[in-house]
């Protein structure tokens, strides 16, 4: 069954994302955070496998690392891609549509999930899926 | 340079909360009475999953967007098979907010230990610490358990 990825790409990816909200943050310059929107999109829309981080990782990092059996499911990687596209969307809006302090908490917010992800292996928007699940189920069942 | 600093309020926030998550997962906790919650008992969902034959089954709650839930289920599968009186059941929950409410099921993957009756020992949020959890569960287990590793 050659589906899934290697888990370690979707940490390159984790730091590379860090990277890039940090320097959106240092910077304030949204188009570099609408880039990385796009990235969030594509991630999340076709898959991890068609991010631009790939190639990369592929290219640089894989051939230094030992290759793994381990396989990581796709379908969480796309959902967390999906939450840092909306924080990211936000941020944006909040940046070029001069409200700096939306677009700084939420860019803070998406840097704090990627480096739990990058630094820890946390994926946050994968955890907290449950969570979204029962909000957005509220009518779901009588009150207990 | 206020965003320099926001930028490192987040990564050290991000950090702190990581080493906090870190020593908690896969740690044995207290069973919560969730059977004793309503009249109803144990949710029919678990009496169904568990094996009453064992004297513990370990109920895998997961979800389908979870990477530590399959190394969590490769890891209580194998446990179960070599461990007499040892069962293990995954119930998925991703379309069952409600189940998730009542078991009090905040993240996947959270593994729950039951007697046969469906009443909870003990809950272990993240990927599980084998020798821990066998630790604990010592002596729910027939003698013979406590033989093995």
């Amino acid at each position: 069954m050659p589906t899934g990825v290697d888990p370690r790409g979707p940490r390159f990816t984790a730091w590379a994302t860090s990277a890039v909200l940090v320097a959106v943050l240092v910077t304030g310059w949204w188009p570099l955070l609408a880039a990385q929107a796009a990235v969030f999109a594509v991630g999340a829309i076709l898959g991890p496998r068609f991010s631009p981080w790939t190639p990369v990782f592929r290219a640089v990092v894989a051939p230094r690392l030992r290759p793994t059996e381990e396989r990581e499911d796709e379908a969480p990687l796309r959902f967390a891609q999906g939450v840092g596209l909306a924080f990211a969307l936000a941020g944006t809006l909040g940046y070029a549509l001069g409200a700096p302090v939306l677009g700084m908490a939420a860019t803070a917010l998406a840097l704090a999930a990627a480096f739990l992800n990058a630094a820890f292996g946390f994926c946050l928007g994968c955890q907290v899926y449950l969570l979204i699940n029962r909000l957005s189920n509220k009518e779901v069942g009588t009150a207990r | 340079m206020t965003g320099a600093l926001v930028a490192l309020g987040a990564l050290v926030v991000a950090a702190a909360a990581g080493l906090l998550i870190k020593a908690r997962s896969g740690r044995v906790r207290a069973g919560r009475d969730t059977a004793g919650r309503d009249a109803a008992g144990p949710p029919a969902e678990v009496l169904a999953a568990l094996d009453p034959a064992a004297a513990v089954t370990l109920v895998q709650f997961s979800t389908t967007f979870c990477a530590p839930c399959r190394h969590t289920r490769v890891l209580l599968a194998d446990l179960a098979e070599r461990t007499p009186g040892l069962a293990h059941a995954d119930i998925d929950l991703t379309d069952r907010p409600e189940l998730a409410r009542r078991m009090a099921v905040l993240r996947t993957p959270t593994t729950v230990a039951v007697d046969p009756a469906g009443a909870e020992i003990l809950r272990v949020s993240g990927v599980p610490r084998r020798d821990e959890l066998l630790a604990a569960l010592r002596e729910r287990l027939p003698a013979q358990a406590s033989d093995l590793r």
